[in-house]
């Protein structure tokens, strides 16, 4: 035994040797055409291909604040492009948002998301992999899919990245797919939306009785020349738009997480609903909840869901929601919801209603035109009543506010 | 009644074969059984779900052999009229049992007894139900007598019927226009079940069931959780789910799902690849007037079918990837004869022909593989994996999951992964490349 443990100790260090000259193991790089330093974004000589989004997300873990006070432990991605690769791990570690970064592309641009796993700090036993999935993504492949049982993913201290051609206009939404229900439930959820062609007519271009005008500075289209679908007749056109995304935790899941249990899957029952990541009030408070300090201090839940307008102006609500256990209804009793689409498709008669009910996975577009509205503040909130809570925090939860000036 | 899903079981080896050759038959044919006249009889039994559970179930047999769960799909025809004869054989204490049959047109029942809905089967005894199956589409049928515990023990089936004029070869259309053709059908029955309820059941104690504490930690699609919703149809060791799904389809084939809510509770069912079109609800084309078609189908990626309802979606795959999904070194061709920017056989998007693969995949060691992952990014090309990894994937398809998007669904009683899931896959167009 004395001679064998004599062995294996040299024995592992030669094989660490090895396989750390192994080309390609473990690295974090990025792939983003044009771009010669890695940091996904054109500086310098470097030259930006037409028509091409470089996205560096990461993926790990990191702590929020729930409305009540209460400390949460997460899973989530953050979005370090621009940081170059060699200072990723350490500036990423521990510090991912919830919900994840917005991701907003246009119509038929190229996109290159690069996900880089940084592992999980508070759990080192793990070495979960992570995917983004683009929920909705048409005529999809499996290679870019993000689902793991039918495709890759990336293990820690390593990078995977994506490539898209932005699809059809409309709301779509991204989550991690590997082990969805614990990743999930965890939090590494996130808003997407593709903008359309339509938006950059030229200046006077004719949409049945409405003519677009886009910005005489040439920053793309204007208030009231924006549009959710190439409409064709500026039907589906907007002032201001805002993502809303239905999410919600169950505080004792992600508790279980933090301290190295057993997961309950069969008793998961979210206690916490939310809207981008924070209950009401924070969901209207420009100033994010105070950072925790286990996650170093930094800002965690950057996304406010407060929604403001002049009156007069249509409101366009990019609503999702990602809830893994339970549907919820959305109201919007003060002025009506024009709905236009559905999971990123055009309807094809639209229709005016006061909710949406949404389950996990679903999307609509939703204008809500203020033309007749007085100024002042409306809600939009669950009239899922008991989830106008945050935990056993009354009067909180799924619930923001539209503020007409 | 069995004769014919004898004959269904040895089609398979003949399928395959016409699949290497490169023929286009239908990849699956959905499971049921045909005619007029219909003897079912309700009994219990036992199902098995993958945590090694064995659940206590009151279920629908054909004739009088063993129970099934769902109950068997039966295949109607427009305009037929239907005779279903129901006999009782519950456990004694089980109580009455009956069907609804939900859509369909001039039902009567004669024999049983009456129940507050319908005329029930008392213990031992059969009642009779005749009716006209009117309208084309996908139904449900299941018991009328204190169905919240009868539904929930398994007593829920489906019903198709094919529209006038309907033919497997030359017409195969979901409701006769045109817009509703499909090469392939899948039944997507949901349903979720709270063990405890069978566990008094089966206990002799039906009456302390308390359905207010309903809690389901069990979820099927077609009475099997996954992974078993993958396993073949009629596995010897599933006796009583002999219902699988497995849907399959070609690049720009049709496929029909037929979905089913058999529970109580709503389920967000989402496919993975692309939309699919919704063009029915409840056995009702989505259509703007008589004749017109679905014109107001709408394309979601997401479907959630109220309790005790159906859906009708139609999906179709290609890729519009950016790049050529059949490689760049085989010289494959892609022909577009007619315009619409798709190869005329493969469907593959002609734009996209002969754009290389725009990014490096990470190495290996640095990669966890899916079980369904053929190795590489093109489709009918399994490329080498490392040793123990992948295998169900050898003619390089694309696998897409299908699934019920409440997370919490896709587990076995606290066990990730299960439940509500399965996977749909994409056959190459032609016998695939192997990549030496």
């Amino acid at each position: 035994m004395n001679g064998n443990k004599g062995f294996a100790i040299p024995g592992l260090f030669l094989l660490f040797l090895v396989l750390a000259s192994s080309p390609g193991w473990a690295a974090i790089t990025v792939q983003c055409p044009g771009d010669t330093n890695g940091d996904a974004i054109w500086t310098g000589p470097e030259v930006r291909p037409e028509n091409t989004v470089c996205i560096h997300l990461t993926a790990g873990d990191g702590f929020i604040r729930m409305a009540d006070g209460y400390l949460q432990y997460i899973f989530g991605f953050n979005d370090f492009t621009g940081t170059p690769p060699d200072q990723i791990m350490d500036q990423a570690m521990l510090s991912q948002q919830f919900p994840a970064p917005t991701i907003k592309v246009k119509e038929g641009q190229d996109v290159y998301l690069t996900l880089s796993n940084v592992g999980m700090v508070q759990r080192p036993d793990l070495f979960d992999a992570h995917t983004v999935h683009w929920h909705g993504y048409p005529f999809q492949t499996p290679v870019f899919d993000g689902e793991p049982m039918a495709s890759i993913s990336i293990n820690m201290g390593s990078s995977l990245t994506y490539y898209y051609v932005a699809p059809d206009p409309g709301t779509y939404m991204y989550h991690c797919h590997f082990e969805a229900t614990e990743h999930m439930q965890m939090g590494m959820l996130g808003n997407l939306y593709v903008t359309p062609r339509q938006d950059d007519l030229p200046d006077g271009a004719v949409l049945g009785s409405h003519v677009h005008h886009p910005d005489p500075d040439g920053n793309g289209p204007l208030p009231g020349d924006r549009y959710v679908f190439n409409d064709g007749d500026g039907s589906t056109r907007y002032d201001v738009d805002y993502p809303i995304q239905i999410l919600a935790f169950d505080p004792r899941f992600h508790d279980a997480s933090m301290n190295v249990q057993p997961l309950p899957f069969a008793m998961m029952r979210d206690t916490y609903p939310m809207l981008n990541g924070r209950g009401y009030p924070d969901t209207v408070s420009l100033t994010p909840p105070t950072p925790p300090d286990e996650n170093g201090g930094r800002v965690s839940q950057p996304m406010n869901s407060l929604i403001t307008a002049s009156r007069g102006q249509r409101i366009l609500l990019r609503i999702s929601s990602l809830s893994t256990v339970e549907f919820y209804t959305l109201s919007s009793p003060g002025i009506p919801m024009l709905v236009v689409g559905k999971d990123a498709k055009q309807l094809p008669a639209y229709f005016t209603t006061n909710s949406l009910t949404l389950g996990g996975g679903e999307s609509y577009d939703v204008i809500l035109d203020t033309a007749d509205i007085a100024q002042g503040t409306y809600f939009l909130y669950t009239t899922n009543l008991h989830n106008l809570s945050n935990y056993n925090e009354d009067f909180g939860g799924m619930m923001t506010e539209i503020v007409i000036n | 009644m069995r004769s014919i899903m004898m004959q269904r079981f040895r089609w398979f080896p003949v399928m395959a074969v016409l699949l290497l050759l490169g023929a286009s038959p239908a990849l699956a044919a959905i499971q049921g059984v045909t005619g007029t006249t219909f003897n079912l009889t309700a009994k219990a039994d036992h199902i098995s779900t993958p945590d090694g559970g064995s659940i206590h179930m009151w279920g629908y047999a054909l004739n009088n052999g063993r129970m099934q769960y769902p109950g068997p799909t039966l295949i109607l025809n427009q305009g037929d009229t239907i005779s279903i004869t129901l006999t009782n054989n519950l456990p004694p204490g089980a109580g009455n049992v009956s069907i609804l049959a939900p859509g369909q047109s001039g039902g009567t029942a004669t024999g049983g007894v009456q129940g507050l809905i319908t005329r029930e089967a008392p213990p031992g005894g059969s009642v009779t139900y005749n009716f006209v199956a009117a309208e084309p589409g996908t139904y449900a049928y299941y018991s009328g007598t204190r169905p919240e515990l009868q539904v929930e023990m398994g007593l829920i089936g489906t019903i198709i019927v094919r529209p006038a004029g309907f033919n497997e070869a030359s017409n195969k259309t979901a409701y006769g226009h045109p817009e509703t053709r499909y090469d392939d059908e899948f039944l997507f029955l949901l349903s979720e079940m709270d063990p405890n309820i069978h566990e008094l059941v089966e206990a002799g104690l039906m009456n302390m069931v308390d359905n207010t504490k309903y809690f389901p930690v069990y979820w099927f699609i077609n009475g099997r959780a996954a992974p078993d919703t993958m396993l073949d149809a009629n596995v010897s060791f599933l006796p009583t789910q002999p219902y699988n799904c497995l849907p399959m389809t070609r690049p720009g084939g049709r496929l029909l799902m037929r979905i089913v809510n058999a529970s109580r509770d709503l389920h967000p069912y989402h496919t993975h690849g692309n939309h699919h079109k919704v063009i029915a609800f409840d056995g009702r084309l989505l259509e703007s007037a008589p004749g017109a078609g679905p014109d107001l189908a709408v394309a979601d990626f997401t479907t959630s079918v109220p309790p005790g309802g159906t859906a009708d979606g139609v999906f179709q795959w290609y890729a519009k990837a950016g790049w050529d999904i059949y490689g760049t070194d085989n010289g494959h061709d892609c022909v577009d004869g007619n315009g619409d920017d798709l190869d005329d056989s493969t469907y593959e998007y002609c734009p996209d022909h002969g754009k290389p693969f725009p990014v490096d995949l990470p190495h290996k060691n640095d990669t966890t593989f899916g079980a369904f992952w053929g190795g590489g990014p093109f489709l009918g090309t399994a490329e080498p994996l490392p040793p123990g990894e992948g295998g169900f994937n050898p003619n390089g398809a694309y696998f897409f999951m299908w699934h019920s998007h409440s997370e919490k669904e896709l587990t076995n009683f606290d066990i990730f992964p299960g439940g509500m899931l399965t996977m749909m896959f994409v056959e190459p167009p032609s016998p695939p490349l192997i990549n030496p």
